[in-house]
C-alpha cells in the first residue's frame, strides 16, 4: 500500500523545491528594489567627494534606505528625496539628475511643502516610472517646466505673486475670453459648460491646448466655441488652467489666498464706500482728506491704529469706527500704502472712481460675456445651426434695436431656445442663460450702458 | 540529534499530552492518527480507492479550501497596514506597493487567489451537478454548498471595494445598483449594504467589517459543516455496488477474518454497512499524502501568478468621473450584462430563479441513477438543462467582460478603444 505512493515523491521533491525556489524569486524582487540602485549613486559621489579618511568614514556610513517627506496637511508623502538625495544640498548645484540641487526653495521648505504639490507626479512611489508618473492610471504625471508656474496658482491668487508672469497672464486671458459666461470657476459663473475646480488634476497640457483650439475635437458632441487668441495665451491659458487642481490642502496652505494683501484691501476700499469722503487722484469725496501717497506721510502702524479707532490718533476726527477685524485693517493698510502720488491713474479702476460705460465693461467681462458675444462684443463665434448666421450674435447694434428696459428685461430673463436654422439639425449648442438673481442691480444698469455705447458712431447718424 | 531532541520530547509528559499518536506505523496507528487529531479527523481514518483516483473529483473543492486558507493568511497580513478609510484605503496599497515588505507579492497572492477561488467553487459546483454527487443523501450538503457558493461571491465582492480605486469604486456602484433592482426590498437592501445612497465611507467599513470577520467567520463555520457532512454521507458520492448489496448476510455471519473499528462504522452508504470494506485503504497517508502535493502545486500557483502578474490598482475613486463603461466584478458581468436588456430579468428574475433552482435541485431530482458517475446518460434532461444554463451564463458573462466598449456598445476586444474616448474624463 504505501509502496504506490512512491511514485508520488519526485513530485513532492519537484513541487516542494518550486515552491521553495518562488519564495526566493518573490524575496528578491522584493529586497532589491530600484531605488536601491539610486541610493547607491549618491553614496558613490559621497565617497568619492570625500578627501578625509573622517569623511569617508562618514559617507561610508550614508544608510541605504527609504527617505520620505511625510505631509499630512497636504495629504502626501512623498519619497523623491529617496533617489533626488542631494535636492537640500547646494554643493551638488548644476548636477546632473538625480542628484542635482534644488535652488530657490527658502520660502517653500522641502518639510513643509515637500515635492509634488508643485512638480506633480506620484510621491508615494519607488520606482523612477511610477514616481514620475508617467504610468497608466496615474492621473498627474511630472508637470513640464514650462507649467511650472501653475503649481503657484494651486496656494496664491494669480495677481499676488510677481515671480509668475504667465499665471498672470493666463487668468487675464481666462478673463478676456470669457470662460466663466459658460463655466463655473470656486462657485461663480455660467452652467452652460462644465465646473472647472477640478480639471487641472485630470487634464494634461496638450489636452487642454487642444481642447482650446477645437473643443469637440477632444471632446466629442461639446458646443464650446474654439477660443480665439494667440498661441501663446492659450499656452499661458492651460497654464492657468491647470493650476484649478481642486487640492485639499490644510489652512497653513490655503490661507495664503486670504492673507492680508492689497487686492483684498483694495475690494474692501470699494466695498465700504471709502470714496465717499475719500478721494483718490482727485476722484471722490472731499469730506476726508486725499489718500494719494498716504504711506509717505504716514507710517504703516500710524494707520492700522487710525483704523482701529480714528478718534484716539487724530482727536476730533469724524470719521465712523469700522469695527473692521485685524485681517481686513492690514488688507486696507497695505493697499494705502500701494497707492503712490505716482500710481493714482491704476487707481482709476476703482469702481466707484469709473464712468458707468466703463464700469459696465469689467461687467461684461465679470460675467464672461466675451465667451459667447466675442471680446468688445463684436461677435463672430459660431453657434452651429442658430438661426442667426449660424453664430452668436453681435452686440454692437442693440442700441438701435432696444431700449435700455427691453435690454435688460432680455439680460435678466435670457432664452433658454434658440431657433434652429435646419429643424433636422441638432439644436444650437450654446444659448443666453438667464442672469435674473446672479447679476446685481447696478450691474446690470452699467452693463446696459455699455452695451448701449457699443454703436459706432458713423452708423448712429442716417436714422 | 534533532532527532533525539525530537524523540525526547515526545516520550516526555508534554510531548504525549499534545501529539496522542506518533507518525503511524502500524495499520492500528495510521487508523488512529486520523480519528485523534483534530484536523485529520475531518475525514475518516479510511476512504475508498475512488477517492483517490485525480477524475473523482479533479480536487476542486479542496483546492477551493486551500485558497480560501491561502486568503486568510495573506488577508490577515495585509490588515495589518490596512486602514478602511476614504482617505487612507488607496494610499495603503500605494504603500504596499512601494515600500512595504512583501506588500505587493501578499496583495497580488490575495488577489489572484480570490478570482482563483470564485473559478474553483464555481468549477466544484459543476463537478458535484455532473457527477450527480448531490443526490440522497447529500442533499443538504449540496444545499450549503450553494450558500457557500454565494458567501464566496460576496466575500470577493466585499473585498472588491476596499482598494478604493476608480475600479472598486464603480464595480460596487454596479454591483449595488443590480441589487437595488429586486423588488420591494431592493433600494433598503443597497441602502443596507451601502450605509447610504452611495458608495461612501459607510459603505467603506461595512464591506470591510464584513469582508474580514462576518463573512469569514461564517464560510469557516459552514465549510466545517460541509466536510463533516461530506464524512458523515459517506465520503464521496459513488454507484450502488449492486454485487456487495445484493449480497444477503445472516445476523452474526460478518465475515470473522475481518476485524472492525468504529471509526468505520457510520449511517448510509458507509464502507462498513452490510459489506466487507474491500475496496477501501487508510486515509493515512494514502489520502493525506496527496492532498499535501495538491496544496503544494496551489502555492506555487498562486505564487507564480502573484510574482509575475501585479493586481490591479486604477486611480483614487473619484465619484465624478465614472469610466465608461462602468463594469461589475467579473462574476457579476453576466448579470449586468443582463440588466443592459432589462433591469428586471437581469437584476430579480435571472439571479432569482438561478439560486431558488440550484437549491431545490436535490429536492427535485431524487433519484439515485447516475450517482457518482460523470455524464451519466440516465440524467440526460438534468445534463441538458443544467449544460444550456452554464453556457448561457459563460456567454453572457464573456460578452459584458469582453465585448462591450464605451456605452455598453457591442465592441470587439482586439480593436482599441479610439483615443479621444479614453482622454475624455
Amino acid at each position: 500500500m504505501d509502496t504506490s505512493l512512491r511514485r508520488y515523491y519526485p513530485w513532492f521533491a519537484v513541487l516542494g523545491l518550486l515552491v521553495g525556489g518562488l519564495v526566493i524569486v518573490a524575496y528578491y524582487k522584493d529586497q532589491f528594489r530600484e531605488w536601491r540602485s539610486w541610493q547607491q549613486v549618491f553614496r558613490k559621489q559621497e565617497l568619492a567627494r570625500a578627501n578625509t579618511p573622517e569623511a569617508r568614514a562618514e559617507a561610508a556610513r550614508i544608510p541605504v534606505e527609504i527617505h520620505q517627506l511625510v505631509l499630512p496637511g497636504l495629504n502626501r508623502v512623498d519619497r523623491c528625496i529617496t533617489c533626488h538625495a542631494a535636492v537640500d544640498d547646494p554643493s551638488y548645484s548644476g548636477f546632473p539628475q538625480p542628484l542635482a540641487y534644488h535652488p530657490n526653495h527658502d520660502q517653500h521648505p522641502f518639510d513643509k511643502f515637500g515635492c509634488t504639490i508643485c512638480h506633480q507626479g506620484q510621491g508615494r512611489a519607488t520606482t523612477r516610472e511610477a514616481a514620475h508618473g508617467q504610468v497608466p492610471h496615474w492621473d498627474q504625471p511630472m508637470l513640464p517646466m514650462k507649467y511650472i508656474e501653475s503649481a503657484c496658482g494651486k496656494c496664491h491668487l494669480a495677481s499676488d505673486i510677481p515671480n509668475a508672469p504667465k499665471l498672470a497672464r493666463g487668468r487675464a486671458v481666462f478673463e478676456e475670453v470669457g470662460c466663466i459666461g459658460c463655466h463655473k470657476l470656486n462657485g461663480v459663473g455660467g452652467m452652460i459648460g462644465p465646473e472647472l475646480d477640478k480639471v487641472g488634476a485630470s487634464h494634461s497640457p496638450e489636452w487642454l491646448m487642444k481642447h482650446f483650439k477645437n473643443p469637440a475635437a477632444v471632446s466629442p458632441g461639446s458646443g464650446m466655441p474654439p477660443i480665439q487668441a494667440s498661441d501663446a495665451d492659450l499656452d499661458a491659458l492651460t497654464l492657468y488652467v491647470l493650476s484649478f487642481t481642486g487640492e485639499e490642502m490644510s489652512a497653513y496652505y490655503v490661507s495664503m489666498k486670504s492673507i492680508p494683501g492689497q487686492l483684498a484691501g483694495r475690494r474692501l476700499f470699494q466695498e465700504k464706500g471709502c470714496i465717499g469722503c475719500h478721494s483718490i487722484g482727485g476722484q471722490g469725496g472731499k469730506v476726508g482728506p486725499a489718500l494719494d501717497g498716504v504711506g509717505k506721510r504716514r507710517s504703516p502702524d500710524w494707520i492700522v491704529a487710525h483704523f482701529r479707532n480714528p478718534q484716539a490718533v487724530t482727536p476730533g476726527s469724524v470719521m465712523p469706527q469700522f469695527n473692521f477685524t485685524e485681517q481686513e485693517i492690514r488688507s486696507l493698510t497695505e493697499f494705502l500704502l500701494s497707492v503712490t502720488d505716482t500710481n493714482v491713474v491704476g487707481f482709476m479702476k476703482i469702481p466707484a472712481l469709473m464712468t458707468s460705460v466703463a464700469r459696465g465693461k469689467t461687467v461684461f467681462q465679470k460675467y464672461g460675456c466675451a465667451g459667447c458675444h466675442g471680446a468688445g462684443g463684436v461677435g463672430g463665434i459660431p453657434n452651429p445651426n442658430a438661426k442667426t448666421a449660424q453664430q452668436v450674435p453681435s452686440l454692437i447694434h442693440v442700441a438701435a434695436g432696444y431700449t435700455k428696459d427691453e435690454l435688460k428685461k432680455r439680460i435678466l430673463d435670457g432664452q433658454r431656445e434658440i431657433p434652429s436654422l435646419d429643424p433636422a439639425k441638432p439644436h444650437p449648442p450654446l444659448y443666453m442663460p438667464a442672469w435674473r438673481g446672479r447679476i446685481a442691480e447696478g450691474e446690470l444698469a452699467d452693463l446696459v450702458d455699455y452695451l448701449m455705447s457699443l454703436m459706432p458712431k458713423a452708423d448712429n447718424l442716417g436714422f | 540529534m534533532l532527532q533525539r531532541v525530537w524523540n525526547a520530547f515526545r516520550a516526555s509528559r508534554v510531548g504525549r499530552s499534545i501529539f496522542r499518536v506518533g507518525l503511524p506505523a502500524s495499520n492500528l496507528e495510521r487508523a488512529q492518527v486520523a480519528i485523534s487529531s483534530f484536523l485529520l479527523h475531518l475525514q475518516p481514518a479510511k476512504v475508498h480507492k475512488r477517492t483517490l483516483k485525480p477524475s473523482t473529483t479533479f480536487g476542486l473543492g479542496l483546492i477551493s479550501l486551500y485558497l480560501f486558507l491561502i486568503l486568510g493568511v495573506t488577508g490577515v497580513m495585509l490588515m495589518f497596514y490596512y486602514v478602511p478609510a476614504t482617505d487612507a484605503a488607496y494610499q495603503n496599497m500605494k504603500d504596499l506597493e512601494f515600500v512595504v515588505t512583501a506588500g505587493r507579492v501578499l496583495r497580488n497572492m490575495h488577489r489572484w487567489s480570490a478570482h482563483l477561488m470564485v473559478v474553483f467553487v464555481l468549477l466544484h459546483l459543476c463537478r458535484v451537478f455532473y457527477t450527480g454527487a448531490y443526490k440522497p443523501p447529500r442533499e443538504f450538503n449540496w444545499v450549503v454548498g450553494v450558500v457557500l457558493l454565494l458567501l464566496t461571491l460576496g466575500l470577493s465582492f466585499t473585498g472588491y471595494l476596499l482598494p478604493w480605486d476608480q475600479l472598486a469604486y464603480w464595480a460596487i456602484t454596479v454591483g449595488t445598483n443590480i441589487a437595488g433592482y429586486a423588488p420591494l426590498v431592493g433600494q433598503k437592501l443597497k441602502f443596507l449594504l451601502l450605509g447610504g445612497h452611495m458608495v461612501g465611507e459607510s459603505a467603506l467599513i461595512r464591506f470591510y467589517t464584513l469582508h474580514v470577520i462576518v463573512l469569514p467567520g461564517v464560510v469557516l463555520m459552514l465549510v466545517a459543516l460541509h466536510l463533516w457532512r461530506v464524512r458523515k454521507d459517506g465520503g464521496l458520492a459513488r454507484p450502488d455496488e449492486p454485487a456487495f448489496v445484493q449480497q444477503e448476510l445472516a445476523p452474526g455471519q460478518l465475515p470473522t477474518s475481518k476485524t472492525y473499528g468504529l471509526m468505520e462504522l457510520a449511517r448510509g452508504s458507509t464502507p462498513a454497512v452490510g459489506l466487507a470494506p474491500e475496496d477501501v485503504v487508510f486515509t493515512w497517508p494514502n489520502l493525506i499524502f496527496r492532498e499535501l502535493l495538491l496544496f503544494l502545486a496551489v502555492v506555487a500557483v498562486v505564487l507564480v501568478l502573484a510574482i509575475f502578474w501585479n493586481a490591479p490598482l486604477e486611480e483614487l475613486a473619484n465619484r465624478v468621473h465614472p469610466p465608461n463603461p462602468a463594469k461589475a466584478p467579473w462574476y457579476f458581468l453576466g448579470l449586468q450584462e443582463l440588466v443592459a436588456y432589462s433591469a428586471l430579468w437581469g437584476g430579480v428574475v435571472v439571479p432569482g430563479l438561478l439560486v431558488t433552482a440550484l437549491v431545490l435541485l436535490p429536492y427535485l431530482d431524487r433519484r439515485r441513477r447516475g450517482l457518482g458517475v460523470w455524464f451519466a446518460r440516465e440524467r440526460k434532461v438534468a445534463l441538458t438543462l443544467f449544460t444550456v444554463c452554464l453556457i448561457a451564463a459563460v456567454v453572457f458573462t464573456t460578452i459584458g467582460s469582453l465585448f462591450r466598449g464605451p456605452n455598453w456598445s457591442f465592441q470587439v476586444p482586439w480593436k482599441p478603444i479610439p483615443a479621444e474616448e479614453q482622454a475624455f474624463h
